[in-house]
């Protein structure tokens, strides 16, 4: 059997890894072959990106060799997918290599595009990329004092990161000694300020101890770049000396492309994980349209369930696990604390008071990552 | 009857009982000293003892998982390799402060019969010799396994 993996982020990695751990034997005796195909021969650990923009992480932590946190059974070629031929099983990559498969597991992740807001690539800073953190690094470390505005777009890549960056730069003037010059605003596009309820009714306090203030159902239309304001489709406005944004994202352009998903988020079953109309293809990860927060979390719990179904089906022809929706979001809540929200499809999160030994499980899983990508975590 | 509650008469009276002042004293050590341990604890040392955790944790993993090391391991525990074991880190040592103090050697052919005269570098070479004449038999053995219609078929 011929297993592709596309994609070698949090989710392909954990896939590909715990398939070559479950098939060893079948892998050694040339049953089975395991692939895969990605774009980058480096692995960034995304969620150190916000600490990087505020001085806490430095960039050359945030990666690894990609080959290193592969098992060696695994075929890896540095080669993105420009085409996917479904009906043929067949794959076309950008060196023009096509491969075969018998199994596709698709998990190419998503990309922002503030290009879509007028203004916002050139008017405002942004932490979801190395260059972009480093940059609001820079721009939070000269900022002498004035009005800050954080603006999010949606869908975006981990749903935390709003409020995480709000309590980040409530510490950070802090910390430097002039917060009561800083006046910080945060807004959101629903009527609340957090997508998930529970995270909305924990954050709100925090943010009101925190004297930052906040608009919701503001849905950013353009950024005035010249004259410092946003403006929201909902014809409000706001005038900023600092503009931070978290762009809403799409799924990744070769998804568009290739016609496998509106936006670029693929269809696929909530449970069994599979693209609609092909058994044969497994979608994770941020590239779903699943319900579910588009966080490594729920790409690492998708990969367990898609590897052990893939698995049983090369030993008993058949799946043996369903995804429940599961997802483990810490939560940087300032202070040195945080918190954490575990929900799936059936139960919200219920947040507990934030706790230093909680921080510190967030700062050791920073660097447990790698373990947990190898699939031993 | 009075209608004061004792509170020695409610839980904390139960506990009392079943709880020694020793042992009271002891709970309260240790929480003392989760609370120093906790201050004393910093971003920074929690990021090195998980780095130091995460990669101790891939190292045992791939130990573990690949079974020549396993083998290799299995074989220099046995007590005759331990005294292999340290000559050979005398032996590097001893060689490593040898190259510093002199780096250029003392002569080409003359140096090299100087050291054949050397009896350790005699020993040495009849380690080695002996060392390959197993390898090689070893190895035979192992192909000739993979290769028999009969065997395992798994790679070396």
């Amino acid at each position: 059997m011929r297993i592709l993996v596309v994609g070698g982020g949090t989710g392909g990695t954990i896939v590909a890894n715990n398939l070559a751990r479950r098939l060893s034997a079948e892998l050694r005796a040339g049953k089975v072959t395991l692939t895969m195909l990605s774009a980058s021969d480096r692995h960034m650990y995304q969620p150190g990106l916000l600490y990087v923009a505020f001085g806490q992480m430095m960039p050359d932590a945030l990666y690894r060799d990609q080959a290193s946190l592969l098992e060696p059974s695994i075929e890896f070629h540095v080669d993105p997918v420009k085409h996917f031929m479904l009906d043929e099983q067949k794959v076309r990559t950008g060196s023009d290599r096509v491969f075969g498969y018998d199994v596709l597991v698709i998990a190419t992740g998503s990309r922002m595009v503030p290009e879509e807001i007028p203004g916002l690539v050139e008017g405002s800073e942004t932490f979801y990329s190395e260059a972009g953190a480093i940059k609001m690094y820079k721009a939070l470390r000269n900022f002498q004092g004035g009005r800050i505005a954080l603006v999010v777009g949606v869908p975006h890549k981990c749903p935390i990161a709003p409020v995480e960056a709000t309590f980040s730069l409530h510490d950070f003037f802090k910390a430097r000694g002039i917060r009561d010059q800083v006046e910080i605003k945060y807004h959101y596009p629903i009527n609340r300020i957090h997508s998930i309820e529970n995270v909305a009714k924990w954050a709100k306090p925090e943010f009101d101890r925190m004297e930052v203030a906040y608009e919701t159902l503001f849905n950013l239309k353009e950024v005035d770049v010249a004259n410092r304001i946003i403006r929201s489709e909902e014809d409000t406005e706001y005038a900023y000396d600092l503009l931070i944004s978290i762009p809403a994202h799409r799924g990744m352009a070769v998804i568009e492309e290739n016609q496998l998903g509106q936006a670029g988020w693929i269809p696929t079953d909530r449970h069994q994980l599979t693209m609609a109309g092909y058994d044969n293809v497994y979608v994770l990860g941020d590239t779903t349209n699943l319900p579910v927060s588009k966080t490594g979390s729920a790409a690492h719990f998708e990969a367990e369930v898609v590897a052990e179904n893939i698995a049983s089906i090369v030993k008993i022809g058949e799946p043996v696990r369903e995804y429940d929706g599961k997802v483990y979001c810490f939560i940087e809540a300032g202070h040195d604390q945080a918190t954490y929200a575990m929900f799936n499809y059936q139960n919200p999160p219920d947040l507990k008071p934030a706790n230093k030994s909680m921080h510190w499980f967030k700062m050791s899983y920073n660097q447990l990552y790698w373990s947990s990508v190898r699939g031993l975590l | 009857m009075s209608s004061q509650t004792n509170l020695s008469d409610g839980p904390a009276g139960r506990i009392e009982e079943n709880v020694g002042a020793a042992d009271l004293r002891h709970l309260l050590e240790l929480a003392t000293l989760v609370t120093a341990a906790r201050d004393a604890m910093s971003d920074d040392i929690v990021t090195r003892m998980s780095s130091a955790v995460n990669e101790g944790l891939i190292l045992l993993d791939r130990v573990t998982r690949n079974p020549g090391l396993m083998r290799l391991l299995q074989a220099l525990e046995r007590s005759e390799c331990q005294s292999l074991l340290e000559a050979l880190a005398d032996a590097l040592t001893a060689t490593s402060r040898e190259l510093v103090s002199d780096p250029t050697g003392s002569g080409a052919g003359g140096g090299l019969l100087r050291l054949l005269r050397d009896p350790g570098t005699r020993d040495t070479l009849r380690l080695v010799c002996v060392l390959g004449g197993h390898l090689s038999r070893n190895l035979e053995a192992a192909t000739k396994v993979s290769v028999s219609p009969g065997g395992s078929g798994a790679p070396l």
